[in-house]
């Protein structure tokens, strides 16, 4: 055992120490469940996102009925029917002589699974013309579920994307500006703190007013992620150089430059890989800023346009008061907004701690 | 008395600002020669008792009120009338908002002192919203011209004001301004207008405006009583009305709103002089142009499930350029666009718009598919809205369309100078007096935001309205009149520039603690403020 043990490899190690944090265990699971359900979202959902029907605007969760007489039968949902009361408010009947059995594998809205293949089957869904409500309806009868499922492939890629981008180039030109220092060190250091200068959510909206509007809404998606990352660079930057002013000190990058390997090699295959246990746990913890900042763009109505979703957009709805009041389910995007952040800020602390030990070694060694 | 508002005034001077925020504090401190009547809409006496006409109706003798004061207890008088015109509506060197509409044919108004008490109008040719003009707001000569003298008056009455210093006619004046949370308006002790039993009025003390973000902040505001009335929209009845009774006010339905939103397409044929482009693409410019393309969209607008989804059930569906709170000019006979997907494709399919490649989307006789951008303003979520819902529609109809929500100003500027745009869905606010509009509906207005500013009409209907609104001015016979704008709404109704939704309708809670509230659709509750008071035990 002892002798196994001893074989462990760095990763090993910290993987180990990661599962005893069950909290975070927990979080990687929810987060798996999150991005599973956006990546399957045209199968789960029972219906497109974009398919409305004005009739049921604001219509509260379907009840699904498992008893008909007293008598036990495959769930149902019953027919409902809007009418307004006599304060304007919406009231629905719910008609129990018109059942639609809930079934699995039905044919509705064509989508495409995983991006690639025309699909027509859904998980689970009613037939027309009985609407499914699971979690609720928007203002024009739209399935939040299913929204929330479509929201979830905006909303949880911008995060995995733009952090890819803007890490790439906080390593490249923090290892940079480390590596040579001097006048380039200067100059990308003061660029950096121009970037970081300007409040976050006002550079945003500046940003944002600079892409053309003519952009369809494909362009839109790509020019957030670029916006997102182009402020997200400069804190990695920073401290990835002030690693990197340590690490060029070090024996064996004064071996690789003995040996007169190219400063480019040294720096991505000597330098950064030692600042790689910094940046992701770093990345996790700055994931959250890139799913709250599209959030936040397209709540007030700059970011994914209608009739696309994503979490932020399907908030904007929820940006009255009175609305909430009369239709508190379309709350949830709140909800999975909130569950994402916490699950990404709980792993990446559990990462930190699990990776400190070699942090901490790496500062005796010097 | 306290009431909210959602934006601070850019200023409390009335010559220079016109928005909506100005216009509040304004109303309450300044006067005209005349005012309109909030339940019938006529125009009435006010600054001025009396007025003659002159036979051929180009000169008109207005008598003032002798015992008009400023709220300083300076006299009001003849001087102060002509300086509003001479010195300031009529000086080149002021940008005055009112100037365009004191301007008949690029001729100006002679405006003459005949003694303290009588002031002389003489109008190059006739024009008949005179009167209803004349509401223009005077100010005071004594305060404001060393200012103008001085070449200072755009700079002068700005937010950063002493209020003392703002001096006004009106049955109110500004005591205190905090920008962002208040402004505090006690009763003009010089006030001129009694009751009907001698009481000096108004009778209210004082009336607060309270500067809320947002109108939900001030909805529950209202709710937790802090607020006296409010303005509420379709949506928010279901929540407020309920409690009627139970926190003692009372929702007041007025009708109509005079507010109208539309959706319109860029008809502009010019070029950007910089690059020699076109505005808009020449063969999307011949779908825009195309009226039976409009007529499809019209087609395509559901308006009533637009009341539904956006107004709760309390909206209107709008045909005509005027809306039914226009009241006497309104013309309900125009031509309607019933909701019909189907008679829309039909529309579509005989002007040569069909799916030829089976694409799911339409394309024109030429093979271009049918797509354009749509743009709003974002902020207002009842717009935002209306557009996404026909958004779907026009989809539906096998239209590629990219909504899009810009910044207000992003998209005014696309509006009125870089006119660079496809399609858009905005709202103008209306009036009973049809003249006004002539910037929207004259070919030449800045405002005719589909083609504006054309040097002539582009086509034969946009002559036909530029003649009517030439004659409307004119016309002093009301009946005549009427005629006319009757004629150019049924041609805005059949052309469809602008494609009209709907309109929502005018809804105020009260609380019920005032007398003489007299709710009217064309002044909403508190266009009395003099005439209002406390009823015992709210005092």
């Amino acid at each position: 055992m002892i002798e196994r043990a001893r074989h462990l490899s760095e990763f090993q190690i910290a993987l180990r120490n990661f599962r005893k944090n069950r909290l975070a265990v927990v979080c990687v699971y929810v987060l798996s469940v999150l991005y599973g359900g956006a990546l399957v979202a045209g199968f789960l959902s029972p219906y497109l996102f974009k398919n409305e029907d004005r009739n049921y605007s604001y219509a509260p969760p379907t009840p699904v009925k498992i008893f008909t007489e007293g008598q036990l039968t495959r769930p149902y949902v019953p027919a409902m029917e809007l009418t307004f009361n006599e304060y304007n408010a919406r009231v629905y009947k719910i008609d129990l002589v018109k059942k639609y059995p809930v079934r699995f594998l039905v044919k509705g809205d064509e989508y495409r699974l995983l991006g690639i293949f025309p699909c027509r089957y859904h998980l689970f869904g009613v037939e027309a013309p009985g609407r499914f409500y699971l979690l609720g309806a928007d203002a024009r009868g739209r399935d939040i579920f299913s929204r929330l499922l479509y929201g979830g492939q905006v909303s949880l890629s911008i995060g995995l994307i733009g952090v890819l981008i803007s890490f790439m180039i906080g390593l490249l030109i923090g290892g940079i500006s480390g590596y040579y220092g001097g006048r380039l060190d200067d100059i990308l250091m003061r660029l950096c703190e121009m970037v970081m200068m300007v409040p976050g959510f006002y550079l945003l909206l500046a940003l944002r007013a600079a892409v053309p509007d003519s952009f369809n809404s494909v362009q839109v998606y790509f020019a957030i992620i670029i916006i997102l990352s182009f402020m997200g660079w400069a804190g990695l930057a920073r401290i990835i150089r002030g690693m990197c002013l340590s690490l060029r000190e070090r024996e064996y990058v004064l071996a690789a430059r003995g040996f007169g390997l190219s400063d480019f090699k040294i720096v991505v295959s000597h330098i950064l890989p030692h600042t790689l246990s910094y940046s992701i746990f770093a990345v996790m913890l700055s994931i959250p800023g890139y799913i709250l900042g599209e959030s936040g763009l397209s709540l007030i109505g700059l970011g994914i346009q209608d009739p696309y979703a994503s979490w932020g957009n399907m908030l904007s709805d929820a940006m009255s008061i009175v609305r909430i009041k009369f239709a508190p389910w379309i709350l949830w995007p709140a909800f999975f907004i909130f569950l994402t952040v916490v699950c990404f800020n709980v792993i990446g602390d559990a990462l930190r701690d699990c990776l400190d030990p070699m942090l901490k070694a790496e500062g005796e060694a010097q | 008395m306290v009431l909210a508002t959602t934006s601070d005034p850019r200023s409390f001077n009335d010559i220079l600002a016109k928005e909506t925020s100005t216009s509040l504090v304004t109303d309450l401190i300044f006067e005209g020669l005349t005012t309109t009547n909030a339940s019938t809409t006529k125009v009435e006496p006010n600054l001025a008792k009396s007025w003659d006409i002159s036979e051929d109706g180009l000169t008109w003798t207005f008598h003032l009120r002798e015992d008009a004061r400023w709220n300083d207890g300076q006299p009001f008088t003849a001087d102060d009338v002509v300086f509003t015109f001479n010195g300031l509506i009529y000086n080149p060197d002021i940008p005055s908002s009112a100037r365009d509409i004191f301007t008949v044919d690029g001729k100006t108004f002679q405006v003459e002192k005949m003694d303290d008490y009588t002031v002389r109008f003489t109008l190059p040719v006739k024009f008949a919203p005179f009167l209803r003009g004349m509401s223009q707001a005077i100010l005071p000569q004594h305060k404001l011209q060393k200012a103008v003298r001085e070449g200072r008056f755009n700079f002068t009455w700005g937010i950063d004001a002493d209020p003392a210093e703002i001096v006004g006619t009106g049955p109110f004046k500004l005591v205190r301004y905090d920008p962002g949370q208040r402004l505090v308006f006690e009763r003009n002790p010089y006030y001129w207008k009694k009751s009907f039993d001698g009481d000096p009025l108004p009778y209210l003390e004082r009336i607060i405006y309270l500067i809320v973000p947002g109108v939900d902040v001030g909805l529950l505001k209202f709710m937790e009583g802090t607020l006296d009335g409010y303005t509420l929209r379709g949506m928010d009845y279901p929540l407020v009305k309920p409690l009627e009774a139970k926190n003692n006010f009372t929702v007041y339905d007025l009708g109509p709103d005079t507010g109208s939103q539309f959706l319109f397409f860029n008809q502009n044929s010019g070029r950007n002089p910089q690059t020699g482009q076109p505005f808009v693409a020449p063969y999307k410019l011949a779908w825009f142009t195309d009226l039976e393309f409009r007529k499809a969209v019209a087609h395509a607008v559901d308006k009533e499930k637009i009341i539904e989804i956006v107004d709760n059930k309390l909206g209107y569906p709008q045909h005509s350029a005027m809306g039914p709170a226009a009241g006497f000019f309104y013309n309900p006979h125009v031509a309607e666009y019933d909701y019909d997907l189907n008679k829309a494709r039909a529309i579509l399919a005989a002007a040569g718009f069909s799916d030829r490649n089976g694409d799911g989307f339409i394309e024109d006789p030429r093979g271009n598919t049918v797509e354009f951008s749509l743009y709003t303003n974002a902020g207002t979520t009842e717009r935002v809205d209306i557009a996404a819902i026909i958004r779907e529609d026009l989809e539906r109809l096998g239209m590629k369309v990219h909504f899009q929500a810009l910044e207000f100003n992003t998209l005014v500027s696309k509006l009125t100078s870089r006119f660079d745009w496809e399609a858009v869905i905005l709202g103008l606010t209306g009036g009973i007096e049809p003249h006004f509009g002539k910037n929207v509906w004259m070919s030449s207005g800045q405002l005719h935001m589909w083609y504006p500013m054309q040097e002539k009409p582009a086509t034969a209907w946009e002559k036909r309205v530029d003649e009517i609104f030439d004659q409307g001015v004119q016309e002093l016979d009301e009946n005549k009149r009427k005629e006319l704008y009757d004629e150019y709404q049924l041609i805005v109704s059949r052309e469809l520039p602008l494609i009209y939704t709907v309109l929502g309708a005018r809804l105020y809670a009260v609380r019920n603690k005032f007398g003489n509230l007299k709710p009217t659709n064309y002044g909403g509750v508190f266009h009395n403020p003099e005439e209002l008071y406390m009823k015992e035990g709210y005092r």
